[in-house]
Parts: C-alpha cells; sequence; structure tokens
C-alpha cells in the first residue's frame, strides 16, 4: 500500500527476530556502559560533564589518540550496515519478495519502507543507549551539556542513517546475498581503513598527472585543502569533523586528527578565511546526501531488476 | 474488456548485470523463456495455463505481475499496462505466485491482515483462513513452520483479500493433496461464480479439465494451442479408441471406411478402431456385415492428458495444428 506499511512490517519483523532487542543491548551497554564506567570510575567525582567523555579527542593522560566520536562512528557504521544489508536482498532470495509484490506494493515502497524500518530499528538502539547514559551521568554527578550533547545524538543519528542508506543499496543493487555481504564488507574497509589512503594519493596523481602534462604542480595549501576536501568525503570523517564542531570553533574541527605539517601550513590558511566547502554547513550538506542519494540509486536499480 | 492481453510479448533473459557481475568477464548466452507470445483472456473466464515445467508459464505470469520485465511487446491486465501501472493491476488482483515465500516469523493471521490492509479491503481474516481450510489454530501459529499444503493455503487466502476481479493463480495445487487440490478447485469454481476472471497454470491437466473454460497450451515459449476442452478434443480428431475382440475375419477395409473412422489396427483377432463417438455402432455394423461377430469391445475415451502429450510432446498431431491466437 505505501511506505508505511512496508516499514511498519519490517520493523515489527525486526522485534520479532529479537535483532531490535540485541542491537538495544548492545547501545545499553556500549554507550550507557562506557559513560558509567568514565564517569563513575575513571573521573570519579571530579565534577566532570558530558563534554569531558564525548568532546574527548585523547585518551585521560595523553597517552594515545582516541576520539569517542572516532569509535562510535566505527561502531554505528558497521551495526548499520549490517542491520540494512540483505534487507532487500534476503526477501528476493527467499520469495518473500513476490508475496510482498503480489499486493498493491510498488518497488518504491518496498525500497524506502526497507530504508524507513531498518533507519528505525538502528536509531531506535542508538537512542536507547544515548538517554542510558544521560541518566548515568545525571546519576554520577556529571553534568549534562544538553546543547551538544543533543547535537552529539542527531548527528551520530545522521550517520547511522546514511550507512542504512548505503545498506540498503547495496541491497537492492546486488543479485545474491554474498554479493551483498562482499559489497557490505568491502565498502566498511574502504570508509574505514581504505579512505585515508585515497585522501592522499589522489593529490599525488594529480600532481603527477599536472607535471606530465606541464602545468606545473599544485602548492602544498592546495594539496592538503584537496586531501581534507576527500577526507570529509568520507561519512566517518564528516561525523566525526561535525562532532568536533560541536566541542570548538570550526578550524580546529577541520584539522581534528590532522598531521603536525598539516596543521602548521594550512590553520593560518584557514583562520583567515575558511572557503566554502570547508563550511559546517557543506560537510553537513555531503552527509546528508550520503542519507539521500544511495537509497535513490539503490531504487533506481532495483526498479528494473528482474525477480 | 479483455482481463489479460498480451501481444507479441518476448523475454529473453540475458547474463545478470548486477554491479559485480559486470566485473567478471564470464557471459553466459541469453535464453529466450517466451517468443513472441499473443493471446487474451475475457473477463469473467476461467483460463488454464498448460504447459510442462520450463514451458514459459512462470515467465509469462511473472510479466503480468511486473516481476519480471518483456523484452519485447505490450501487457495490459485489467486495461491497465502492466509495468507502468502494476500497482494499480495488484490492487483489483489476487496473486498465488510461484516461488515464493512466507514471512517465517509472521503468524498466518498476520499474513492475511497485511493483505488486507495492503489492499485497503475490510475482510475478515479469520474467514478468509476458514476458507481455505486453514484452522485457528493454525493461523495463530508462526507461518515459518508450516508445511508447503499450508503454506500453499495461505497464500490463496491472501490472494482471496479484497474480493479481487482477476485471480492468478501459478501452479495452485503444488504442494496440496488430493482433497486440497479439489478444495482449491471448488474456490477457483466459486471465485468465477462471484464474477471474477481467473488465470491459472498447471502442468497436471486433471486440475485443469474440470474448471476451465478455455485452456492455453505453453510449449518452448510459445502457445502451441488456445482453445477450449472440447475444441481441443476435437482438433486432435479422435474422441475415442473402440477396442475389439472379433471372432472371424472382418473387412478391416470396410471398417477404414465407415465415416468418422481414423484408424484401424489388427493384432490378431483384436481390433483398435481410432474414431469419433458417433462413429461406434457404426463400426459394429461394419464388422458384423463382413460376417465376422463381435466377442467383446471397450471403448477409451481420448483423455485430456493423451491430449495435452500429444500437443507438448509433438505427436504427429501436433505438427498438423495450425497455432490459433
Amino acid at each position: 500500500m505505501t511506505v508505511e506499511s512496508v516499514a511498519r512490517k519490517d520493523f515489527r519483523d525486526a522485534l520479532r527476530s529479537r535483532w531490535l532487542i540485541g542491537l538495544t543491548l548492545f547501545f545499553a551497554l556500549l554507550i550507557g556502559g562506557s559513560t558509567a564506567l568514565f564517569y563513575g570510575v575513571l573521573l570519579k567525582g571530579a565534577g566532570a560533564n558530558s563534554e569531558t567523555l564525548f568532546g574527548l579527542t585523547t585518551a585521560p593522560g595523553g597517552l594515545f589518540s582516541f576520539s569517542y566520536a572516532g569509535m562510535l562512528g566505527f561502531v554505528l557504521a558497521l551495526i548499520a550496515l549490517v542491520t540494512a544489508h540483505g534487507s532487500l536482498i534476503d526477501e528476493r532470495e527467499s520469495g518473500t519478495i513476490k508475496l510482498l509484490l503480489s499486493l498493491p506494493n510498488s518497488r518504491r515502497d518496498v525500497v524506502f519502507g526497507k530504508l524507513v524500518g531498518r533507519t528505525l530499528v538502528v536509531l531506535v538502539s542508538m537512542l536507547v543507549g544515548f538517554v542510558i547514559a544521560m541518566f548515568a551521568m545525571l546519576f554520577l554527578g556529571g553534568q549534562v551539556m544538553f546543547a551538544s550533547y543533543a547535537g552529539q545524538v542527531a548527528l551520530s543519528g545522521l550517520l547511522a542513517t546514511s550507512f542504512v542508506s548505503i545498506g540498503i543499496w547495496l541491497s537492492a543493487t546486488s543479485t545474491s546475498q554474498r554479493q551483498a555481504l562482499f559489497g557490505t564488507f568491502g565498502l566498511y574497509f574502504i570508509f574505514a581503513v581504505l579512505w585515508s589512503t585515497v585522501a592522499t594519493g589522489v593529490p599525488r596523481v594529480v600532481n603527477w598527472a599536472m607535471d606530465q602534462l606541464g602545468l606545473g604542480t599544485l602548492s602544498m595549501t592546495q594539496v592538503i585543502e584537496m586531501r581534507l576536501f576527500i577526507k570529509y568525503l568520507n561519512p566517518l570523517r564528516a561525523y566525526e569533523t561535525l562532532v568536533a564542531e560541536l566541542y570548538g570553533p570550526a578550524v580546529a574541527a577541520r584539522l581534528f586528527k590532522a598531521s603536525l605539517g598539516e596543521r602548521l601550513t594550512i590553520k593560518g590558511v584557514f583562520e583567515e578565511s575558511l572557503p566554502f566547502y570547508f563550511n559546517g554547513w557543506f560537510i553537513l550538506a555531503i552527509l546528508l546526501a550520503w542519507i539521500v542519494v544511495p537509497p535513490i540509486l539503490g531504487y533506481l536499480s532495483f526498479r528494473k531488476a528482474d525477480l | 474488456m479483455a482481463a489479460i492481453e498480451l501481444n507479441g510479448v518476448t523475454k529473453r533473459f540475458e547474463d545478470d548485470d548486477g554491479v559485480f557481475e559486470t566485473l567478471q568477464l564470464s557471459s553466459t548466452p541469453s535464453v529466450t523463456a517466451v517468443n513472441d507470445l499473443s493471446f487474451s483472456v475475457a473477463e469473467g473466464e476461467v483460463f488454464g495455463f498448460l504447459g510442462p515445467n520450463g514451458a514459459g508459464k512462470s515467465t509469462t505470469i511473472n510479466m503480468l505481475l511486473d516481476f519480471v520485465r518483456p523484452t519485447e511487446g505490450t501487457i495490459r491486465v485489467l486495461g491497465h499496462d502492466a509495468q507502468a501501472e502494476s500497482v494499480a493491476v495488484r490492487r483489483r488482483t489476487g496473486v498465488l505466485p510461484e516461488g515464493y515465500d512466507v514471512y517465517d516469523r509472521l503468524t498466518g493471521r498476520e499474513h492475511v491482515e497485511f493483505a488486507i490492509q495492503s489492499k485497503e479491503a475490510d475482510d475478515d481474516p479469520d474467514e478468509l483462513l476458514s476458507r481455505v481450510g486453514l484452522d485457528p489454530e493454525d493461523a495463530g501459529r508462526r507461518a515459518g513452520g508450516y508445511s508447503k499444503g499450508m503454506t500453499q493455503r495461505l497464500a490463496l487466502a491472501m490472494a482471496l483479500a479484497g474480493s479481487p476481479d482477476l485471480l492468478i493463480l501459478d501452479e495452485p495445487s503444488s504442494g496440496l493433496d488430493p482433497a486440497g487440490a479439489r478444495e482449491m478447485r471448488e474456490i477457483v469454481r466459486a471465485e468465477a461464480e462471484r464474477g471474477a476472471t481467473v488465470f491459472f497454470s498447471s502442468h497436471v491437466l486433471g486440475q485443469v479439465e474440470a474448471v476451465c473454460d478455455r485452456v492455453g497450451i505453453m510449449r518452448n515459449g510459445e502457445l502451441i494451442a488456445e482453445d477450449s476442452i472440447r475444441g481441443l478434443r476435437s482438433r486432435i480428431g479422435t474422441d475415442s479408441v473402440l477396442r475389439l475382440d472379433v471372432d472371424g475375419n472382418a473387412d478391416l477395409a470396410a471398417v477404414r471406411n465407415v465415416e468418422g473412422v481414423s484408424s484401424v489396427d489388427a493384432d490378431g483377432e483384436r481390433l483398435a478402431v481410432s474414431c469419433t463417438d458417433d462413429a461406434k455402432t457404426s463400426v459394429i455394423e461394419a464388422i458384423e456385415a463382413s460376417g465376422a461377430t463381435v466377442a467383446d469391445f471397450e471403448t477409451d475415451t481420448a483423455s485430456l492428458e493423451d491430449i495435452f502429450i500429444a500437443y507438448t510432446e509433438g505427436g504427429k498431431t501436433t505438427e498438423e495444428t495450425e497455432v490459433s491466437a
């Protein structure tokens, strides 16, 4: 009938399969548990507020580089992909899609209904984790900075949704479960591991090509800008820098986890004038594009598919 | 207006073109599942769609439902384009698809409720379930534990939701025991009496003979015959085989000359005469007139099964039969 009825059925299925319960427990332990541990044990009675943990960029004592948002981003992305990657292909392989499409549901209803259903599953479980974390902080004497905390929750929701979208795209485009699975892990590997290599490699290749063509070479600033731009095309990195902006100035957020060399070269340039494509709103638009574009691509492919 | 209308429909399955498949260099040759198919089913008609497995029946049905897209040709169902207006088609159609599966974790009743909601109908789910013979206890269980027969009944209940104008049933009797198959036929008949058009496929003739107004026979992706059961019979030309035990020498030439006789085989004193029903008496008279006596005789009516086999296995009768469309 509508996107809504497909979404509702999908959500109910997640309830029945205990996937929702499992995820909720997982996020309760991960977000709620880490918060309780931090405020109850590590910073006991230190009068900390929510930004102490969630705005955290290095481990207490500065022993190693750690960002809470970075950790949470990796986990959310993986959970979202795992939740979404089978959504359409599983029904295609089992044949339940024929039952679904025998009824007056359009293929658009099915793709976007799945998107809504699976997104809700991830968001609901994640929200429970954040709510538990909030009560843990309040209970353990930490102060909750509501503006930045709400921002963090909202951005985490957007990141999770973007990876559900990517999972739906993979699921809609694949012709077997094996394909969807390999695609999922492949993409996750690219976003989580390979991306920095790409971000470093592309400017080098461009530089080399320009040199070969006798067009001169890029300036150091241009190389670093290109590298940063590519870096923030990755939803995981976009999320991380947007979260950092909740806890500090935009320039610092854009140079979050940048190398010392990058900092030295570009900080002054950025402080003078931050290019619009490094503006927070622009980065947010990139994150939103990851939510909107993949399911549309998935639908366009699924629309043409022979089931 | 025709309930179903196919015009020059061809379906070739090319090799897969998924994102990953394009990276692979292997290519499978394309298969033509349906070739230049044209036929129509009138409103209110019960149409049996026959053919051996792999003849292209399911592909045709999948095209009616927009599960697969024709390579060429147009399909209209209930006045709508089957591709562009598929949702409008399915709003008024009840479908029992082939190769489907139920949602393991939903109960039978929830399946039917989902179908009713999707069709924006107001049927009573329990009534539909009892109509197809699923008892309330089973209806409350998760469908993942159903047998094939129960699953088939459940899917039929979903198809009946919303009193559809058209029922498309792909091999509805598969998985059903004989009693279940009979109930299925009764439901088909009742739906037809209500005014619904019924289009169903089968590779078992017995399912079709009793309920169909008309049948179409598919072979190798083509419709090789389309007629009423009676029409098919007469087209084969031979209604009966008369087997006779004869004392004395019968004049076989005289028997062959009897009007309505198509062939006479003699095996000693046993004759097998293929003829129309009306010719039987004349055959016996001709034998007795030639001085022999008929000690005993029996008649085999050519079953629809024989006709079906004659068509689909390409006996001589098939070669002589023109396809009417």
